[in-house]
This record gives structure tokens, C-alpha cells and sequence, in this order.
């Protein structure tokens, strides 16, 4: 959208019609975000406050929220969930960036295969492969740690990586790279520091598409950590499976689903637009 | 022209064969931690392992023949189908109409888009909680809601109900998934070039027209990677039955994973499950290949 644009840019006369579709918008928003203001509301009394949750913000109490807090050793598993996380994120663009210079730079068969071979792992569930992926940990002797799940995220997210950066790839013009190399620069140097910049907007979305999933993710850390302490914030969550069925538990349990989110929560409204661009940019130019 | 050139060849100088070596860590992780496992299911099928002990026999065909007899692969494949059909085609028809109404001129985009994006940034272990509380009878928000207007609240209960279960759960990710999809609509239509609206509206097209005859044929590939998308999603589906109805009521909601982690884990019969995972990828294979060639052949088409 150009400047130019921007400043001729007219809304909508107001004419029945368009009345209708705001409403309709209108009303379909409230029916999606329905459950989450009522969620919120609740969060806010205090844990014995038993009054229907539909009576929205009669009370505004931290009662709940501490006790989540306690419940859920909010500071340990938050740090958990940030340094997996981040850790895996980093991991997957390296080894996905790096995979795809050759899937997206040669014209070989061999290319094409690879290619093909890692965007097929992406209709593999991992409740399918959980127990041999176990037993392979197992036979390595790769001990349960808060950090073995990363091993699964950066697995699990390498095919739409891939598929993400090799088709990025193409679009990086290949007459930068050939000068490159008639200035002497080898293949490493010419990876990272030439076409590696070039594939920003890319690794935009993939961190984002990809950190998205591993930090709500709780089916890894389910699996492969016992000890409490290590556990990320969804697994912290899973502890209230019991609660979810007892109204009397219901104001600690939807805080401590707002805790859970927060992080999140913030990041998004901060990088709105970061995030709108980086989902659509990995399916549309894919 | 030089272009053309160095597509014939297969390598040259700048991208030569030794390119490959970048592949190593990703191609190990991938092997490693992937496909080795996937190919162990194929041997642990036949036997009768339990995940611990690794005292087993083998038995043959016997773990096959017991999913096909016992019902529980028809079963989940039937219940996957139904929740995989529900989830693709109302996330996509109201991704893609929500998209088509904030693609117009309108006042607060980008906080309507906001708030249908939402849910997604959920974990799908909250959303179970949210929504437990939701579909809850009597004290739940739709069940509170239905009483004080008056109706049987206390006789709503959704995920009690084996006819129903399945949809709810359904809807749940339906809730969750839209937002994403209507984001991929959105980047889609905003590809649409405005010129050629204008030039319809100029041959008097009615917007239905517009929508039909240009819209949607000019983002056809964003359909189809969302329709794609959906579909490989739906066909995972596992974290509602299992935050939500843990499978039931009965069996009614339980999909190809949910069963495939009940046989591992709570019924510790590893074999079975892994005769049941390869039957389940079998399946799945078969619906994404089925699925690709429809695509391909309806995108030719438009």
C-alpha cells in the first residue's frame, strides 16, 4: 500500500448493506472471544467465589492468580518453556536454512528427492511415533531432560522448514552468489554471509510459525519429562485435568490458563504485524 | 538465456555437488529421531512387545488381524474421517468468509482480525479447559446461558452425547484453526488485483459474480494449501479427545492417534499399537495422495 494510497483510503458508506456485515462481523467476533472474556472474568475472584462466571468482572481479586502461580512454579516453568523454546527455534532455522541451500540451489534428481523425502514427514503424526522415538532415546542413552523434547521439536518442524526455505531459496537471486564466488568466496562463507541474510523475511516465519507450535506444545514434554521441576507451561497445565470437571476449582484453573497464555498474549499484540505477515508468508509464497 | 543454460547442466562450479554437506545435521536429526522409528513399527507390529520388556515373540499377522476384528480400527478411522470432514470444511468456508469481509473497506480491521486470530495462540491444553468449561452441563456457559432463557440447561450436555461428542470436539478445533486460515484467505485475496475487480464492475458484474468468476479462481492455490493444510491437520487429531472426553463417551471420540496412544500407553500393548499405527499411515497416506490429486487436477482446471 503506497503513501499516495494510504491518504486517498475511504471506509465504507454506510448503507444497509454494509451495517449488515458489520453486525454480522460484530457478532461473530463476540461468539469467538465469548468463552475467553468469561475465562478472564472468572480469573479475577477469588477461589471460593461460587456466583454463575456469566456475572462478568463483579470482582477484581490476584487470589487466584497466586494460587496458580504457586500451583504451577510459574517462574521455573515459564523459564523452561523460554529456553526450549527459543533454544529448538534457533536449532530449526540453522539446520532448515542450511538443508535447503542445496534442495533449492542444485537441479539434480538427488535434490528433488530430498526435497520430497522431508516434506512427506509432515503427515506423520507423533502419537504414531512416540514409543520407537522413546525407545531410540533409550538405546542412545539420551537421559529425560527438560531439554530431550527439543530434540523432537526440531525434528518435527523440519519439514515445513524446509519446504518453507527451499522454496524462499528460489527467489534469492543466484547472480549475487556467482559474483560471490568470483570474489573468492567459498561455499560456507558464501552461505552465511550472502545468501543467509537474504532469507529474513522467511526466518520471520518461521520462528514464528514454528516457536508458535513448540511453545503450546505439551505432548513431548508430556512424554519425556518426569521430574516436575523441568516440566514447560503446558505440561505444568496438565496437572488441572482432574480440576476441569469441579466448578469449586474452576477460578484458579482459568487463571492459571491466563498465566499459560500470557506469554504469548504480549508477544503477539507487541509484533501483530510480524506475526499476520510470518503466517501468511509460509503457506502463500511457499 | 544464460538461465536456461544452467538449468540443462545439472551442477556447476557455483553450486557444485558439495553443497550436500549442508544437509548433515538436518538429515541426521531427521533420520534419526523420524524415519528410523517409523520403520521400527513395521518390526514391532508383528511381535508382541509391551514397551518394557524386551523379552517378546514374535506372532505373525496376529496384531493386524486383532484391530480389524475387534472394531477399534473402523471405528477411529470413521471418527477421524467425520472430525477431520467437520474441521476442514467450516474452518476453510469461515476463514475464507471472514477474509472476504475484512477485505473490504471497513472500520476496525485490523482489530476484528485480531480477535479471530485469538484463539490460536492458545495451547491446545488450554483450549481443552476452556472448552470443557463451555460445553460443561448445568453450570457451563452455554448451559447457564440456555437456562436463563429459559431452557433445559441442565439437560445440555454435548460431550455426554455419543451422537454428538465428536462434533463438539470438532468445533472446538474449528475455533481454534480458523483464525490461521483466515489469515492464509487474507494474504491470498490481498494478491487479488484490483484492476480486474474494476473491470468486472465496469461489465456490470454483481459482486456474486466477481467473487465467483475472479475471486476465488485467482486464489485457487491458496485454497488449496489451506484445504491441504486442514486436511493434514485434521487427520492428527488427538488433543480434544484426549484433554477433553479421554475417547468417550463409549467410544465415540476416538480418533486413529487417540487410539494408537491409548493402546501404547494406558493398554501398554505395543505390537497392537504398532500393527494400528501402520494400518493408521496406510490410511492417512492414502487420503493425502487422494487429496493431492484432486487438487492438482481441479487447480489445472480453474
Amino acid at each position: 500500500m503506497g503513501k499516495a494510497n494510504r491518504e486517498k483510503e475511504t471506509f465504507l458508506k454506510l448503507t444497509p448493506k454494509t451495517l449488515l456485515l458489520y453486525i454480522v462481523i460484530i457478532v461473530f467476533c463476540l461468539l469467538v472471544i465469548a468463552p475467553l472474556v468469561i475465562v478472564f472474568s472468572s480469573s479475577l475472584r477469588t477461589p471460593a467465589n461460587q456466583i454463575s462466571p456469566l456475572m462478568l468482572f463483579r470482582e477484581f481479586s490476584m487470589d487466584s492468580y497466586k494460587r496458580a502461580f504457586e500451583n504451577m512454579n510459574y517462574p521455573m516453568t515459564l523459564l523452561n518453556s523460554i529456553a526450549t523454546t527459543g533454544g529448538s527455534v534457533v536449532c530449526i532455522v540453522l539446520f532448515a536454512t542450511m538443508a535447503s541451500y542445496p534442495i533449492g540451489r542444485l537441479k539434480t534428481k538427488m535434490a528433488k528427492f530430498l526435497y520430497y523425502f522431508f516434506i512427506s514427514g509432515l503427515i506423520i503424526p507423533s502419537q504414531m511415533v512416540i514409543v520407537p522415538i522413546a525407545l531410540t532415546m533409550n538405546r542412545l542413552n539420551i537421559p529425560n531432560t527438560r531439554f530431550t523434547p527439543m530434540l523432537m521439536f526440531i525434528t518435527c518442524s523440519l519439514p515445513f522448514s524446509v519446504f518453507l526455505f527451499s522454496g524462499f531459496m528460489k527467489g534469492v537471486p543466484v547472480e549475487i552468489e556467482e559474483s560471490a564466488y568470483i570474489d573468492g568466496a567459498n561455499l560456507p562463507i558464501r552461505f552465511f554471509s550472502v545468501v543467509f541474510p537474504l532469507l529474513k523475511p522467511a526466518i520471520v516465519s518461521c520462528v514464528i510459525t514454528q516457536g508458535l507450535w513448540i511453545w503450546n506444545d505439551y505432548f513431548y514434554p508430556m512424554v519425556f519429562i518426569s521430574n516436575k521441576a523441568q516440566y514447560s507451561l503446558p505440561v505444568a497445565m496438565l496437572q488441572f485435568l482432574g480440576d476441569k470437571e469441579n466448578p469449586a476449582q474452576w477460578n484458579v484453573l482459568f487463571a492459571s490458563c491466563v498465566l499459560c497464555a500470557l506469554p504469548l498474549i504480549v508477544l503477539f499484540l507487541i509484533l501483530q504485524k510480524q506475526f499476520v505477515n510470518g503466517i501468511a508468508a509460509g503457506a502463500v509464497k511457499g | 538465456m544464460i538461465m536456461k543454460k544452467k538449468n540443462k547442466n545439472q551442477t556447476s562450479p557455483v553450486f557444485n555437488n558439495r553443497m550436500y554437506f549442508f544437509l548433515i545435521p538436518a538429515l541426521t536429526f531427521f533420520l534419526v529421531f523420524w524415519i528410523y522409528p517409523l520403520l521400527q513399527l513395521f518390526y514391532y507390529s508383528v511381535t508382541d512387545f509391551n514397551g518394557i520388556n524386551y523379552d517378546y515373540d514374535f506372532v505373525g499377522f496376529k496384531n493386524y488381524v486383532k484391530v480389524f476384528h475387534n472394531g477399534t480400527l473402523i471405528n477411529s478411522m470413521k471418527n477421524t474421517i467425520v472430525y477431520a470432514a467437520v474441521t476442514v470444511v467450516l474452518s476453510n468456508l469461515i476463514g475464507l468468509g471472514i477474509a472476504m469481509a475484512l477485505n473490504t473497506k471497513i472500520h476496525l480491521k485490523g482489530f476484528f482480525r485480531t480477535c479471530a486470530y485469538f484463539p490460536a495462540l492458545f495451547s491446545a491444553i488450554v483450549v481443552g479447559f476452556i472448552w470443557s468449561y463451555v460445553y460443561m452441563p448445568s453450570s457451563g456457559m452455554i448451559a447457564s446461558l440456555v437456562s436463563l432463557l429459559g431452557g433445559d440447561g441442565a439437560g445440555f450436555n454435548p460431550l455426554g452425547d455419543y451422537k454428538i461428542a465428536l462434533f463438539a470436539i470438532a468445533l472446538v478445533e474449528v475455533w481454534r484453526g480458523f483464525g490461521t486460515t483466515m489469515i492464509i484467505y487474507l494474504a491470498g485475496l490481498q494478491t487479488v488485483d484490483d484492476s480486474l475487480l474494476e473491470a468486472g464492475r465496469i461489465d456490470g458484474c454483481s459482486e456474486w459474480q466477481l467473487t465467483k468468476k475472479i475471486k476465488l479462481p485467482l486464489i485457487a492455490p491458496t485454497i488449496t494449501i489451506n484445504v491441504i493444510l486442514s486436511v493434514i491437520n485434521g487427520l492428527k487429531a488427538f488433543d480434544n479427545s484426549f484433554i477433553m472426553t479421554n475417547g468417550g463417551p463409549g467410544k465415540s471420540t476416538k480418533t486413529l492417534m487417540f487410539q494408537v496412544y491409548e493402546t501404547a500407553f494406558t493398554d501398554q500393548k505395543m505390537g497392537r499399537a504398532s500393527a494400528f499405527s501402520v494400518l493408521a499411515f496406510a490410511f492417512i497416506i492414502l487420503i493425502t495422495v487422494i487429496m493431492l490429486y484432486f487438487m492438482n487436477k481441479r487447480e489445472v482446471e480453474l
